[in-house]
């Protein structure tokens, strides 16, 4: 058997399992929502106004985007890593011909999948709620492999997570910690020029930040997105990679 | 016979906690062995050791002829100990997706059959009984048609007519040539389906023998526990001069007591007119020599510091 029925069979198992857990499900899609409600139709834009949102509606939508491809698969594998280990699932998979790699593969096509839904229901949501024009053309397509290899980088980074906290409650501390400042310093709500000149080099350090100016380019600048999906690519490898090292066999 | 599991001198620690401190051993194909010991004894850390799982600090261990590591996984199975896999998946799915994980696997509609699931193979595995949960477990681990099964504690928390399913489950596995490594806190369990059995304490291999073997060597005299109402003089019992009796919390045990030996020692209790509320004549089981090897204590034990009357011992 090869290792993509190997990998079939896994993200069968945790498709399932996500599906059958109604709570997961309702606020996995709620959250896209209650996000663009808040963000985009209570608190609007003010282009000429000043403040926190000062920049045209479109211009949020990667912020938006980010918010679901940051947390999502954070909490998700994360959380999904300490159930496997409070259960000794890992020591049982061990003994079997899955790899670690194939069962993150596995759970990043499952988050793929779900926050690819997600995604488009921000985007529709977005466009109906606060009435963004998004400019559609071939390159449109762009986001796929953007919001792909973003899932990717941080279904990763919860796996390193996972298997550093010690339980599902340290998982969810853990994950708060590390997305709220990486949401907040990676160009997708407050602007570059919000910051001290000093600390603007150092957006170039959140992996979020490439994610965010390439989706923008795409949704609203129509700057040149490639170079950011290129670095994204290579950082979503490295996470991928780390994440795998980082999946423990016994607990 | 083929050896397909060997153990030289395995050593491991977790901190300053040494697990396992050279630990030599050998099960041959088709063998059950079984592993008792008390809990933290390192029972789970040598079945991690065999199975690859966790690397030893000192020693070898061999699986089918290679390193644990690169062994065939189609070749093993493995039920953790405290294993818990997706709740919301039915009994079935749960088969069929270890069964997706094997280059070639038994029908997962087979081997629910096998473990007596068929009926509920269409529950959430949170939905069944603990009993139908372990026993889906144990399904899992037979999806593959392993040649080498690992069992650690197969049978916690589940109810006796259960546990006596899984019991002939693993009796008809070893009557096919599986090798079956188990280890239980349950003696009865050890010795109904061991063929050898081996003691861990503190991370050493105390024993390793027949059950029959063991019991013989280690596991003391037959003896009569009498539960008394009150305090007995030992002095006043006339027991034959072969027993030999102890006072212990609860009442008194007399030890030496063969089948034919019964009536004599009750006679002796009537005789000096004890109240007794329960007579029970044992016979030294692996509970035996567990507690002898280990140390530990329990009812009907001999106390240290207990009197003793009766014939020499």
């Amino acid at each position: 058997m090869s290792g993509l029925e190997r990998v079939r069979s896994e993200f069968v198992a945790s498709w399932h399992s996500f599906l059958r857990r109604r709570t997961a499900v309702f606020f996995t899609f709620f959250f896209p929502a209650i996000i663009v409600v808040i963000f985009g139709a209570l608190v609007q834009t003010q282009p000429t106004g000043g403040g926190l949102f000062a920049e045209p509606k479109e211009y949020y939508i990667a912020g938006y985007l980010a918010v679901v491809v940051l947390f999502t698969p954070l909490s998700r594998v994360g959380s999904t890593i300490a159930r496997h280990r409070e259960g000794n699932r890992f020591e049982k998979l061990a003994t079997t011909p899955l790899t670690r790699s194939e069962w993150l593969l596995a759970h990043s096509l499952v988050n793929v999948v779900i926050i690819g839904l997600a995604a488009l229901l921000l985007l529709g949501l977005s466009i109906l709620v606060t009435g963004a024009s998004i400019p559609l053309s071939a390159a449109t397509l762009a986001l796929v492999p953007f919001i792909a290899l973003g899932v990717t980088l941080f279904c990763g980074l919860g796996a390193i997570i996972g298997s550093v906290a010690g339980s599902q409650d340290g998982v969810i501390a853990a994950s708060n910690a590390i997305a709220l400042p990486l949401l907040f310093l990676s160009e997708t709500f407050v602007t570059p020029d919000l910051l001290p000149a000093w600390f603007q080099p150092a957006l170039n350090l959140s992996p979020l930040t490439f994610f965010a100016r390439g989706v923008r380019a795409l949704t609203y600048s129509g700057e040149a997105w490639a170079l950011n999906l290129a670095v994204l690519a290579l950082l979503a490898v490295a996470f991928f990679v780390a994440g795998t090292v980082a999946i423990p066999q016994t607990d | 016979m083929n050896e397909v599991l060997v153990a030289d001198g395995l050593r491991k620690s977790y901190g300053d906690v040494e697990a396992l401190s050279g630990v030599s051993l050998s099960v041959a194909e088709g063998e059950v062995f079984g592993l008792i010991g008390p809990n933290g004894a390192g029972k789970t850390t040598l079945i991690r050791t065999l199975t690859g799982t966790t690397t030893p600090d000192g020693g070898s261990a061999s699986v089918l002829d290679g390193h644990p590591t690169d062994v065939d996984r189609q070749r093993l199975g493995l039920l953790p100990q405290d294993f818990r896999p997706a709740g919301r998946l039915t009994a079935r799915e749960l088969v069929a997706y270890y069964a997706g994980l094997y280059d070639d696997a038994r029908d997962p509609d087979d081997v629910l059959d096998d473990v007596g699931l068929a009926d509920a193979s269409e529950t959430w595995y949170e939905n069944l009984s603990g009993g139908q949960q372990r026993r889906a477990c144990i399904a899992l681990t037979l999806v593959n048609d392993p040649d080498v099964l690992f069992l650690d504690e197969p049978t916690t928390g589940i109810d006796p007519a259960g546990r006596r399913a899984l019991w002939s489950l693993i009796d008809d596995l070893a009557d096919r040539g599986t090798t079956v490594f188990l280890t239980s806190h349950s003696m009865e369990e050890v010795e109904r389906l061991a063929d050898r059995v081996g003691l861990l304490n503190e991370g050493r291999l105390v024993t390793v023998g027949r059950p029959a073997q063991l019991v013989s060597e280690h596991g003391g005299e037959s003896r009569l526990v009498v539960r008394t109402d009150g305090d007995v003089d030992l002095e006043s019992l006339a027991l034959p001069a072969s027993l030999s009796g102890e006072v212990t919390d609860d009442g008194i045990v007399v030890y030496g007591v063969g089948p034919r030996q019964i009536s004599a020692a009750v006679d002796a209790f009537d005789d000096a007119g004890v109240v007794y509320e329960s007579l029970v004549w044992k016979q030294p089981g692996l509970e035996e020599v567990y507690l002898s090897l280990t140390g530990e204590q329990f009812e009907g034990a001999r106390p240290a510091a207990a009197a003793a009357i009766g014939g020499d011992r």
